[in-house]
C-alpha cells in the first residue's frame, strides 16, 4: 500500500516548488513594476536637473540667474525629495531583487549632483539656505535608525515652514565616489549629521533645531 | 537578498510542503478516510486501565468499556497504582458486579502510567491488548471499529480518535478544536504509515507486538509515543481508526494544561534522544517520522524567534522614535510610518495562514461530532493565539529536559 503512497512525498514537493516559484516570480514582477515606476520618475528628474543646470549657464544676467537658480533648485529639490519619500515607502516591499536599492543609490547620486549645483549657486547668490542631511541607509543600529527617523521628521517640518530652504537628504553608505569626496572635503565622519549652507555642521539634535530656528527667523 | 529573507523563505517553503503533503494525502485517500475494516475473526481482547487517584472518573471509564459492543472483549484489567483516594475500592466493587472486570493493585506506586500499564499487561492472555486511561470513555462501538485492522498480520497497533469529554470552559473548548485537528492530521499520517503516537484514551496492540517491544518504556514520560516508534522500528504497522471515538477529560485550568503539555514535550524529547541513531534508517521511522517530528518543532521555534525578533525590533524602534520625537517636539507618528506596500513575504505568510485556517475548518468538518458546534471566534483563538503557545512551551520543555527533568 505504501509504495503508491510514497509518491505523495514527491508530488507534494513538485507542487510546493511550483507554487513557490510562481510566488517568487510574481513577487519579482511586482518589485520590477514598482522599480519601473520609480525609474520613470527618476529619468524625468534627471532631465530636470540637466535642464536647470543648462539654463543657469545660458542666462547671462547675474540677478536673473540667481533668482531663477533659486526657484529651480528649490523646485527640483522638492520634486526629488517627494520622489525619494515615495521610493522609501515602497522599497521595504523589495525583498527579492536589489532593483529598488539600486534606484535609491541613483537618487543619492542625483542629490549629490544637486548638492554640488547648489554649492555653486550658494557662493554666487546666497539667496537661499542649503540643508544637506547625511544619514546611513543600511545601518542595523536600532538607536541610529530611530535617531535618523526623528531627524528626518524635524527637517521635513522645517522644510514646510521655510520656503527658502533646500533640503537634500543623502545616504552616505552608497559607495558614491563624488559623495565620499564631498564628505571628506567637509570632514563629515559622524552620522546622522546636517550641513547647513556648506558651513555649519550639526551632530546634535538640539543644536540643529536651534540653528534651524535661527534660519526661520531670518 | 538579506539573510533573514532567505531564512523566512526556507521556513515558508517547508511549511508549504507539509501543508500540501497533507492536502494531497487527504485528496488521494478521502474515500478510505472513514473506512471500517470488518474483522475476519473474533479477536480476543483485554483492556488495561491504569489508575492513580481517579476516583471521580474510574467508574465512568469502566462502565464505558463494559458498554462496548465488541464481543471479543474478555477482560478489563483495572490497575490501581496505590492510589491515595478511594479508587481501588470502587474498582473492587465493579469487579464483584461483573466478572470481566479484574481489580489489581501494584505492590508499590510505580510513579508513572507506563509502570501500571506494564503491570496490568502481565495478566493478559488474549490475542490483543488494549489500553485506556482512567479518565477516558470510549464509545460503545469504538473497539469493534478498530479490531478489523488486525486482519493484517503486520498490524501491531491501532489507535482511536480522541475527543474532548468536558467542554466546560474556553480552554477546554479550544482543546476540543485542537484534538479534532490532531486526529485529522494523525489519520492523514496513517495513510503515510507515519503515525507517531498511539494515544492513551484508547489504543489496541497485538499482544505479540507488545511483547516484541518489551512493553512500555517506564523511563519515558510519554510511553505512548515511545512504544509507537518502537513498533515502527520493529516493522509493525500502526493504524488509526478515525470512526472509533474515545472521549477524554482535558485540563480546564491553565496550570494543569501547562503541566500536561510540558510532560508531553519532555517525553517527546526523551523519545527523540532514545532513537537519535535511527535518523535516516529503519524505513518510515528514520526517514519521515523522526525528521517530521523534529522539523515541526524546529519550524515552530524558528517561527517564534522570527516573530519575536521582528516584533522586538519594531517595538524598540517605535519606542526610541517616540522618545526622541517627544524630546524634539515633533510628531510622534506620521503618514510615512504606515507601510502600504507589503512585500511578497507578507503575501506568502498570509497564504500560509489562510491555507492553515482552511485546513482547520476541513479537519473540523470531518470530526463528525454531532451537537458540538465551535463558534468562529474559538477557531480564530485556536489558530492565532493558542498555536502560538506551542513554541514557548517547547522552549521550557527543552530547558527542563536538559536539566534532567524526567518525572513530573
Amino acid at each position: 500500500m505504501l509504495q503508491n503512497k510514497k509518491n505523495v512525498f514527491w508530488e507534494a514537493l513538485i507542487i510546493t516548488i511550483a507554487i513557490f516559484l510562481a510566488g517568487l516570480f510574481l513577487g519579482m514582477m511586482l518589485e520590477t513594476r514598482s522599480s519601473n515606476k520609480i525609474s520613470e520618475l527618476y529619468i524625468s528628474s534627471e532631465v530636470n536637473l540637466a535642464d536647470a543646470s543648462t539654463l543657469s549657464k545660458l542666462i547671462g544676467s547675474k540677478d536673473a540667474d540667481c533668482e531663477i537658480t533659486r526657484e529651480k533648485s528649490i523646485e527640483f529639490a522638492n520634486k526629488i525629495y517627494e520622489e525619494a519619500r515615495y521610493l522609501e515607502q515602497i522599497e521595504s516591499s523589495g525583498k527579492l531583487t536589489d532593483s529598488l536599492k539600486l534606484l535609491h543609490r541613483k537618487y543619492d547620486l542625483l542629490r549629490t549632483l544637486l548638492w554640488i549645483g547648489t554649492s555653486e549657486s550658494l557662493e554666487n547668490c546666497n539667496n537661499f539656505h542649503s540643508v544637506v542631511y547625511l544619514y546611513e541607509y543600511e545601518t542595523e543600529d536600532i538607536e541610529k535608525k530611530a535617531k535618523q527617523n526623528v531627524w528626518s521628521r524635524i527637517l521635513f517640518e522645517e522644510k514646510g515652514k521655510n520656503k527658502n530652504l533646500i533640503l537634500i537628504p543623502i545616504a552616505v553608505d552608497q559607495d558614491i565616489t563624488s559623495l565620499n569626496f564631498l564628505l571628506s572635503k567637509y570632514d563629515l565622519t559622524q552620522f546622522p549629521s546636517v550641513l547647513i549652507d556648506n558651513k555649519d555642521k550639526f551632530f546634535d539634535q538640539n543644536e540643529l533645531q536651534k540653528a534651524l530656528g535661527g534660519i526661520l527667523e531670518d | 537578498m538579506e539573510k533573514l529573507t532567505i531564512v523566512y523563505l526556507i521556513y515558508t517553503f517547508l511549511a508549504f510542503y507539509f501543508l500540501i503533503l497533507y492536502v494531497l494525502t487527504f485528496v488521494q485517500n478521502r474515500k478510505q478516510f472513514y473506512e471500517v475494516i470488518k474483522p475476519t475473526k473474533n479477536y480476543s481482547l483485554s483492556i488495561v486501565v491504569p489508575c492513580y487517584n481517579e476516583a471521580d472518573t474510574i467508574q465512568k471509564t469502566i462502565k464505558a468499556l463494559l458498554d462496548s459492543n465488541y464481543k471479543g472483549l474478555e477482560k478489563i484489567i483495572v490497575v490501581d497504582d496505590c492510589s491515595k483516594d478511594d479508587s481501588f475500592n470502587i474498582i473492587k466493587e465493579y469487579s464483584k458486579k461483573d466478572k470481566r472486570v479484574l481489580a489489581v493493585q501494584t505492590p508499590k506506586n510505580t510513579g508513572n502510567a507506563a509502570g501500571a500499564k506494564n503491570y496490568g499487561a502481565k495478566f493478559v492472555t488474549t490475542e490483543l491488548i488494549g489500553f485506556s486511561d482512567a479518565d477516558s470513555f470510549p464509545k460503545p462501538d469504538a473497539i469493534e471499529k478498530m479490531v478489523g485492522y488486525f486482519n493484517d498480520r503486520k498490524t501491531g497497533a491501532v489507535t482511536s480518535r480522541v475527543l474532548v469529554a468536558n467542554n466546560v470552559n474556553k480552554l477546554s473548548k479550544i482543546q476540543a478544536i485542537e484534538y479534532k485537528v490532531i486526529a485529522f492530521t494523525r489519520k492523514l499520517l496513517g495513510f503515510l504509515e507515519s503515525i507517531y503516537v498511539t494515544n492513551g484514551p484508547l489504543s489496541i496492540y497485538r499482544k505479540e507486538a507488545f511483547d516484541d517491544v518489551n512493553g512500555f518504556d517506564e523511563k519515558n514520560l510519554t510511553e505512548d509515543i515511545e512504544i509507537t516508534w518502537h513498533f515502527v522500528l520493529k516493522g509493525w504497522k500502526v493504524h488509526m481508526a478515525i470512526p472509533a471515538n474515545a472521549y477524554t477529560t482535558v485540563p480546564v485550568k491553565v496550570k494543569d494544561w501547562f503541566r500536561q503539555r510540558i510532560r508531553w514535550n519532555v517525553g517527546g524529547l526523551q523519545t527523540i534522544a532514545k532513537y537519535r541513531k535511527k535518523y535516516f534508517q529503519c524505513g518510515m521511522l528514520g526517514f519521515f517520522i523522526m525528521p517530521f517530528f523534529v522539523l515541526s518543532w524546529i519550524l515552530g521555534l524558528a517561527g517564534l524567534f522570527f516573530l519575536l525578533y521582528r516584533f522586538a525590533r519594531f517595538i524598540t524602534i517605535k519606542y526610541l522614535v517616540a522618545k526622541y520625537s517627544v524630546e524634539a517636539q515633533v510628531a510622534i507618528i506620521n503618514f510615512q510610518d504606515l507601510n502600504l506596500s507589503p512585500s511578497i513575504l507578507f503575501f506568502f505568510g498570509m497564504v500560509l495562514f489562510v491555507i492553515g485556517l482552511i485546513y482547520t475548518f476541513v479537519a473540523m468538518a470531518h470530526s463528525r461530532e454531532e451537537k458540538i458546534k465551535h463558534p468562529l471566534h474559538d477557531i480564530f483563538i485556536y489558530s492565532i493565539f493558542y498555536l502560538l503557545m506551542y513554541p514557548p512551551l517547547l522552549i521550557i520543555s527543552i530547558y527542563k529536559f536538559l536539566r534532567g527533568k524526567k518525572s513530573w
